[in-house]
């Protein structure tokens, strides 16, 4: 018999406890990467390829004050600046749905493609959206989740303006980091009862990364001491200042993070300890035997690793199959895009796996260390 | 004939390492179970604390929030003087027109921002909630650019002592005092002059109007009256009820309560059946002595499941004592009506940890369900024979 195989099988002599042991681990180490996985997704939002060449100008004093229309041309004129569109969040519920379920912008659709040229759609789909003043262009994600196609119909009523407005789909794009949002004209928002000559948010393309920081001061300064002062930035420190936001509750997934991590070393090392208990003869017959200390303690090490080992593989290993191969978007209805399980998670929840493996065996591993083989042998059971 | 429970109690206690690791585990589970769903009956019984029954609440239909509402002068005119609003003493009606504004102000104790949400309020909007009151330093002046903030959301905005100076746009305003709202949801709120934020927010319209109405049957008269006239697209409603429908923020929360209190749950389970188990393997004589003396199939299956209750009830009446300390406490988060900063508390009420329990003695029963079958299963004399 090999030592391999002698750990093994002292491993699963008990196996309806090792099946227990490993299972338990599995179960906490699966909810650690869930955890973690959904707070990287809302605390780091995906980014888009293009959002290096994005700026978002909004009101100082909030994004919900409105700019005025008139900016637009003045923007335009800052030299590095390339394309100009509004962007307005219309905050419309669909049909008769109680509450909001996916975002629609009103923006400039000639612009399209230069500002947001990560979305992908057949040609003709684009020339359809910029003709017709009525259409929209709605992201996949959202299209799936309520089987919409071109030539459909979706009314919306906006929880912000006082107007409903019905807009016909044009195209259906995907391949934008959030492919669930509905674009449409800012000219129909401004007819059908939005605000004309307001708008949101404007969303500016610079020509090269190295004249970002240039134009989105000169943005900032373009309308210093103005009746509407804006605020200036890439569209990642845009989206990181939502994140901001959230408050406390990133503080709260992260103490109960530790909270599961401790339950878990806890009933790892007590189911370990037991199962050491258990056997106190027959390692004090190891030791009459002329086994060492060191060699006592890398069995239980050993043994306590492995089962936190196999632990850790089902556990990681079916988030990391779940997340990756079933349609997170799908599952969520959309609430989580990527639901990436980064190396970076994994790697975190293999150093708990670990560290979980190391801690369980110390209790017995003392145990054993301070028995006597005499006493040892006495143990019963 | 049922197994003395100081048979079990005694059990339990010579195993006392496996004993504290499972009542622990439990504790836990339970401890996390609470504290998440506290913050859901925190966030709901913030918004339920909020308005005066004897209030009508008016806002732009289909708007879901104060700050996206607008309601014009013309229509705030027109429906003032309607008998269903109750007068003071010089025959005033009582009815206040508000302008709510988010703005977007620095944390306190880091760079991070939050929207914020500005009242500007007359001083009949004031005595229509009266629920709020100053806590500190005095009340604004009319005509003058000062605010007072809620003390809760003083702890967690900077440039919100009292004192202190604040920019928002290109305007600067002083904190001249703190309020207090009584658990509501005007504990998330800065309140000014109504006349001051409509001319540095450039706002031509109001956003809500609050209304004192004559009695109950005035304010159903009044919400029918403006439904049915076509010049107001408005919508009114009891304030009470306007509030407590903004729980929409809850709802996440506690679905992420009932997500790890499941997941959790299940490792629990596997910790109190591991102990149970082990339990029963060494008490495998003692139970075979228990059936020869005659106690019944039954008697082991519930004396074993008794038991493993029992460790589950200690384990969640700690879980209780644990979460405990974090009661009342306050803490913030973004509101998915107003996309502003909200204010609630840790609130851990008799029921929620009632359900604590109940769901501790379910997962110990649940964990000692196999353990105990396996108990009773056992042949007397193979039992009594086991080494």
């Amino acid at each position: 018999m090999t030592i391999a195989s002698f750990i093994t099988k002292n491993a699963l002599r008990n196996k309806r406890r090792a099946l227990l042991c490993v299972l338990s681990v599995a179960v906490s180490l699966f909810l650690l990467v869930t955890l973690q996985v959904a707070l990287r997704e809302v605390t780091l939002p995906p980014e888009d390829v293009g959002a290096a060449l994005r700026v978002v100008v909004r009101n100082k004093i909030s994004i919900s004050s409105p700019l005025p229309a008139r900016q637009r041309a003045v923007i335009e004129r800052i030299p590095g600046v390339e394309a100009v569109s509004p962007f307005s969040f219309f905050g419309g519920k669909y049909r008769n749905e109680e509450s909001m379920s996916f975002a629609q912008f009103a923006m400039d659709p000639k612009l399209l493609r230069k500002i947001f040229g990560e979305a992908k759609m057949p040609e003709n789909q684009y020339a359809a959206f910029e003709a017709d003043q009525t259409a929209c262009i709605l992201g996949k994600v959202t299209a799936d989740k309520y089987r919409l196609k071109v030539g459909d119909r979706v009314p919306l009523t906006s929880t912000l303006y006082p107007c409903s407005i019905e807009l016909k789909i044009a195209g259906i794009y995907e391949g934008t980091i959030d492919d669930r949002n509905l674009l449409f004209h800012h000219k129909y928002l401004d007819e059908a009862g939005g605000s004309p000559g307001w708008v949101a948010m404007w969303w500016v393309k610079v020509r090269s990364v190295e004249e970002m920081p240039r134009v989105t001061e000169a943005i900032n300064r373009a309308f210093a001491s103005s009746s509407a002062e804006v605020r200036a930035e890439t569209e990642r420190a845009f989206q990181l200042s939502f994140v901001a936001m959230w408050g406390n509750i990133k503080i709260m997934v992260h103490s109960i993070c530790t909270v599961v991590v401790f339950t878990l070393v806890l009933v790892t090392a007590s189911t370990m300890s037991m199962a050491i208990r258990e056997r106190f003869r027959e390692l004090a017959v190891l030791k009459a035997l002329g086994y060492r200390r060191r060699e006592l303690f890398a069995f239980i090490l050993a043994e306590s690793f492995g089962l936190a080992a196999l632990g850790a593989i089902i556990g990681i290993g079916t988030a990391w199959t779940l997340f990756t191969h079933a349609s997170i978007a799908k599952l969520t209805q959309g609430i989580f895009l990527t639901f990436e399980v980064t190396p970076r998670i994994i790697g975190q929840a293999a150093l708990v796996a670990a560290s979980l493996g190391i801690i369980a065996s110390l209790a017995p591993s003392i145990a054993v260390a301070r028995m006597s083989v005499v006493e040892g042998l006495k143990t019963l059971d | 004939m049922a197994l003395p429970l100081r048979y079990n109690l005694r059990n339990v206690i010579v195993r006392w390492r496996a004993t504290i690791a499972t009542i622990l585990g439990v504790a836990l589970v339970v401890a996390v179970y609470i504290l998440v769903q506290s913050l859901a009956v925190g966030l709901e019984k913030s918004s339920r604390n909020t308005g005066d029954s004897r209030n009508v609440m008016i806002v732009r239909k289909g708007s879901t929030a104060e700050s996206s509402s607008q309601i014009t002068r013309e229509q705030f005119q027109l429906l003032q003087y309607w008998p269903q609003i109750a007068r003071d003493g010089r025959g005033q009606p009582i009815v206040s027109a508000d302008v709510v504004v988010m703005v977007t102000l620095p944390r306190r104790e880091s760079t991070a921002e939050a929207h914020v949400l500005i009242r500007g309020i007359t001083p009949a909007g004031m005595k229509l909630r009266p629920q709020v009151s100053l806590v500190a330093g005095r009340w604004f002046v009319p005509g003058r650019r000062e605010v007072v903030v809620s003390q809760r959301l003083a702890a967690r905005i900077a440039n919100f002592d009292v004192g202190a100076q604040f920019k928002t746009g290109s305007h600067t305003l002083t904190v001249v005092g703190w309020l207090d709202g009584a658990r509501s949801a005007f504990d998330s709120e800065v309140w000014m002059d109504a006349n001051e934020a409509r001319s540095i927010y450039h706002r031509d319209n109001y956003s809500s109007i609050l209304a004192r109405v004559v009695n109950e049957t005035a304010g159903a008269a009044l919400a029918s009256r403006i439904e049915s006239d076509k010049r107001l697209p408005l919508r009114a409603l009891p304030e009470v009820q306007y509030y407590s429908a903004q729980t929409m923020t809850a709802m996440p929360i506690r679905i992420l309560g009932n997500f790890l209190a499941t997941a959790m749950s299940i490792g629990a389970v596997f910790a109190a059946m591991n102990t149970l188990y082990a339990s029963v393997g060494a008490r495998t004589r003692e139970i075979g002595t228990l059936r020869v003396l005659g106690y019944r199939r039954r008697s082991i299956l519930s004396s074993f499941l008794v038991e493993g209750a029992l460790l589950a009830l200690v384990g969640g009446i700690l879980g209780c004592i644990l979460s405990l300390p974090m009661h009342g406490y306050s803490t913030g988060t973004i509101s998915f009506e107003s996309f502003s900063e909200v204010i609630f508390e840790f609130s851990l009420t008799p029921w929620l940890m009632a359900k604590g329990l109940i769901f501790a003695v379910a997962v110990g029963l649940v964990g000692s369900l196999l353990p105990a079958l396996r108990a009773a299963r056992l042949p007397p004399i193979v039992a009594l024979n086991s080494v």
